[in-house]
């Protein structure tokens, strides 16, 4: 018996593991802890995707080369060994590879024409970057992975553990209670986040993530077959690929590879070398030994992929249609003034062309400020960060969310820089506001205001509060407030703040709009 | 111990726990009357800190006279905002040192440092120069540790005027000993935020409402918990944009340090650093009012 030690099998499920869990460690590194620049590279897993890059070649200014080189090394790679990524690295692959394991999954395969529809995708949506409607980051399987992490398993991780935290400690439960306070140090330190996250869209995102599961139950690695913009991307690099697997077919008298191949590269309808994820498994399984993978010069204009004329066509013309019509869509920053992006952020439209809807930088914000949009930004606008002043605020002295940002969309800015930038501005409701309405005193906002010279000021009232003290009214000094939001956040009444951000004067606009 | 002995003392210890969480208990008896005893308060001047904290304890008649061997002692500077030392938003890590020096010199068992900030606390720990200068002194009987929002305990504020009950943290209603060490600074609505405006870094909830009657706000959070000590830092004072500051020339080097066992005293006396009377604050006269202290400085000896 060959000992299980040795086996491709085992090599490849331990970088899998590997890889996931340096992805995951790398997850809970993006998180301050007492450094003002973060020690690690924790967007890794966007510097390393192709997709990531080819929205940022296609976003309008300069190509991020310093950050994202490793995506086109990546690239390269595959042009040698194949789509490598998808089969060993990527941690969606590896999620449904475990997942389909562990609940079982489908050992239909569907029709060759189904794993056409991701080069379709791939291709529309490369058209439509190029034209200037970026989707990619919507089904990029990384962000798709990391948005989950982010939006919706990480705070459900954190809020169960924190109850069960809670109540055995206000539950003395003998033997339990005391093993919880022993890892509950621990737990705290590394484990869980410094303030228990929580975000909008996380049953949306959850769902779709849910839903990729599942479709492990209608194909094994549907998701990667058919429908990851990304795996196309590495396929088409993957058609040169001198690594090649030998024989390039099912053999005749054998159709092993027809049921047992992941992708269902190499079956009868088998895609080719652009399918093979480059599990191994084959080696394996193969009777007779004779799959194997060898260095090959790659054929003149590389290995076919069946797409259809028809379907080429009409996913380039569907991405050149949807840029323009997306871009009659009347000015959403004049539509909705509390469309706030975080500081460093660029001007919109090229915004929503480079931001690959990760996640990264709404999990590092400190101040639980960031969200992901609905529709506040537009339909295009999904996933993409929101400032929302209500749930948090931009801490002053803070500039992580530049810093994690993997395709520039947010710049990373200097500290001093950071603090000049203006999100926004604060505009107080007198209807509301204490002073105001009910001459009561109240100062938080102006209290907890941290530029230098404050941008809310008092002066004094010419009527006195109700039981006969003199009054003071907060202003804002539109010239000094950058919109960080932290008076909306803290402002005692309930409910809507009396005192609210609007995206008025911001930094990144374009001046001919702001003038 | 055998087994059934194991969870029978396992058993009688939650349920102890259990008591003792479920009764809230203040004991206004217990605190110090104006009347009677002398109230005595030291200032000093100085450039080299830990000698300031030394020499105004020692005026005291020393550490030891507050703190006795084996005291679980909270040592509650203002950690509140992220901001360097030398803006003067938060108390000064030498002057937050030295006093936890002291208290571990007069044998304190534990001691716990402490804040409920304003801006993240991560960042405000950091930024303030305590969480290293407590690091540095290497000591496991010192804790400078985050607020733990599972250990809020709502407490009825018998006699309370604004409040009638509020969450407080329960480290400090339980500590033996309680030693303020708050900064002196600009505030736009009390003026000052001294000893006493430090307080509300002990309680939890919508903090915000208190500003409505800031005043009797404060006398009731005092009234729960009692500071033992209250240590001043106003070697360097926020004179302007208080209480977070942010701006060197809001800055004024005062070097000098107040200490009293009257926190009112301590306060009224700081209140005259910045050329106030301090009948000019409100909140110092209702204290006062409230028998949380002495705010008539003549009858304050200065040792």
């Amino acid at each position: 018996m060959k000992p299980v030690v040795f086996s491709t099998r085992f090599w490849r499920r331990a970088v899998q593991i590997l890889c996931l869990s340096g992805f995951l460690w790398l997850f809970l590194q993006t998180e301050y802890r007492g450094h003002d620049s973060l020690p690690y590279p924790v967007s890794l897993l966007f510097r390393i995707d192709p997709l990531a890059a080819l929205a940022a070649a296609l976003a309008p200014g300069a190509f991020a080369w310093k950050i994202l080189w490793p995506a086109l090394v990546v690239l390269g790679l595959t042009a040698l060994f194949g789509r490598f990524f998808c089969g060993w690295i990527c941690p969606l692959g590896t999620t449904l590879d475990g997942c389909g394991k562990l609940c079982g999954r489908s050992k239909r395969r569907l029709g060759p024409g189904w794993r056409r529809s991701k080069y379709y995708l791939l291709l529309f949506m490369t058209v439509s970057a190029a034209a200037g409607v970026q989707l990619l980051g919507l089904f990029d399987p990384l962000s798709l992975f990391l948005r989950s992490l982010t939006l919706s398993l990480y705070p459900a991780f954190n809020l169960l553990a924190n109850n069960t935290f809670d109540y055995l400690y206000d539950h003395r439960w003998p033997v339990v209670a005391p093993m919880a306070d022993a890892v509950y140090p621990f737990s705290r330190d590394y484990l869980l986040a410094f303030h228990p996250p929580g975000f909008l869209l996380a049953l949306l995102t959850l769902l779709i993530f849910v839903a990729i599961l599942v479709l492990e139950l209608v194909e094994r690695r549907f998701w990667c077959r058919n429908l990851c913009p990304l795996g196309a991307l590495l396929g088409l690099s993957a058609r040169f690929a001198t690594l090649r697997r030998q024989p390039a077919g099912a053999c005749p008298d054998c159709r092993k590879c027809g049921t047992h191949c992941r992708t269902d590269a190499f079956g009868e309808t088998g895609g080719g070398d652009q399918e093979c994820v480059r599990c191994w498994d084959c080696r394996e399984y193969c009777p007779d030994g004779r799959a194997r993978f060898v260095w090959q010069v790659p054929r003149r204009g590389g290995a076919g992929i069946d797409l259809t004329r028809r379907g080429v066509l009409g996913s380039l013309a569907l991405g050149a249609l949807a840029a323009p019509v997306a871009a009659t869509t009347p000015d959403m920053t004049r539509r909705n003034p509390f469309l706030l992006r975080p500081p460093g952020a660029v001007a919109e439209e090229e915004f929503l062309r480079r931001c690959i809807r990760c996640g990264e930088c709404m999990k590092v914000c400190i101040g639980r400020a960031l969200h992901p949009a609905f529709d506040e930004a537009g339909a295009v606008g999904l996933w993409s960060p929101l400032l929302v002043p209500r749930i948090g605020y931009c801490e002053y002295n803070c500039t992580l969310c530049g810093q994690v940002c993997p395709t520039g969309a947010i710049r990373l800015l200097s500290l001093v820089e950071k603090q000049r930038t203006v999100i926004g501005l604060a505009v107080i409701d007198r209807n509301r506001c204490l002073p105001y309405a009910a001459a009561e005193e109240c100062l938080v906002c102006e209290e907890h205001c941290p530029t230098g010279k404050k941008a809310i000021v008092f002066t004094p009232a010419n009527f006195p509060t109700r039981d006969g003290r003199p009054l003071k009214l907060p202003q804002v000094i539109k010239e000094l407030c950058i919109g960080c939001g932290i008076c909306e956040t803290k402002c005692p009444l309930e409910g809507q703040s009396a005192i609210l951000v609007v995206n008025e004067g911001e930094t990144r606009r374009p001046r001919q709009l702001w003038s | 111990m055998d087994r059934r002995e194991f969870v029978k003392t396992a058993l009688q210890a939650a349920l102890t726990t259990m008591a003792w969480g479920a009764l809230p208990v203040v004991d206004l008896a217990a605190l110090p009357t104006a009347s009677g005893v002398e109230t005595t308060l030291a200032l000093r001047k100085g450039t080299d800190i830990p000698r300031l904290v030394h020499d105004a304890l020692q005026a005291l008649g020393g550490m030891s006279g507050v703190v006795r061997r084996g005291d679980v002692v909270v040592v509650k500077p203002n950690i509140g905002w992220d901001r360097t030392p030398e803006l003067a938003a938060n108390t000064h890590p030498l002057v937050v040192r030295s006093v936890v020096e002291q208290c571990l010199e007069a044998g304190a068992g534990k001691v716990l440092v402490f804040d409920n900030t304003c801006n993240d606390a991560r960042r405000c720990y950091v930024q303030s120069g305590i969480q290293g200068a407590l690091d540095s002194l290497g000591s496991d009987r010192v804790r400078l540790e985050h607020i733990d929002r599972r250990a809020f305990q709502e407490v009825d504020i018998k006699g309370g005027v604004a409040l009638q009950r509020w969450p407080f943290y329960r480290p400090a209603l339980e500590a033996d000993r309680f030693i303020n060490v708050p900064v002196a600074k600009h505030h736009s609505i009390s003026r000052l935020t001294l000893g006493l405006k430090n307080m509300m870094g002990v309680i939890g909830g919508n903090r915000g409402v208190l500003h409505r009657h800031i005043d009797e706000s404060l006398a009731d959070i005092n009234s729960v918990v009692h500071s033992d000590l209250t240590v001043i830092d106003a070697t360097r004072m926020l004179m302007a944009n208080g209480p977070q500051g942010g701006r060197l020339e809001d800055v004024q080097q005062a070097n000098t340090l107040i200490a009293s066992t009257d926190i009112v005293a301590a306060d009224s006396c700081a209140a005259t650093l910045f050329g106030l009377k301090p009948t000019d604050l409100p909140m110092l006269a209702t204290a006062a009012r409230r028998g949380l202290g002495v705010a008539d400085l003549s009858r304050v000896r200065q040792v």
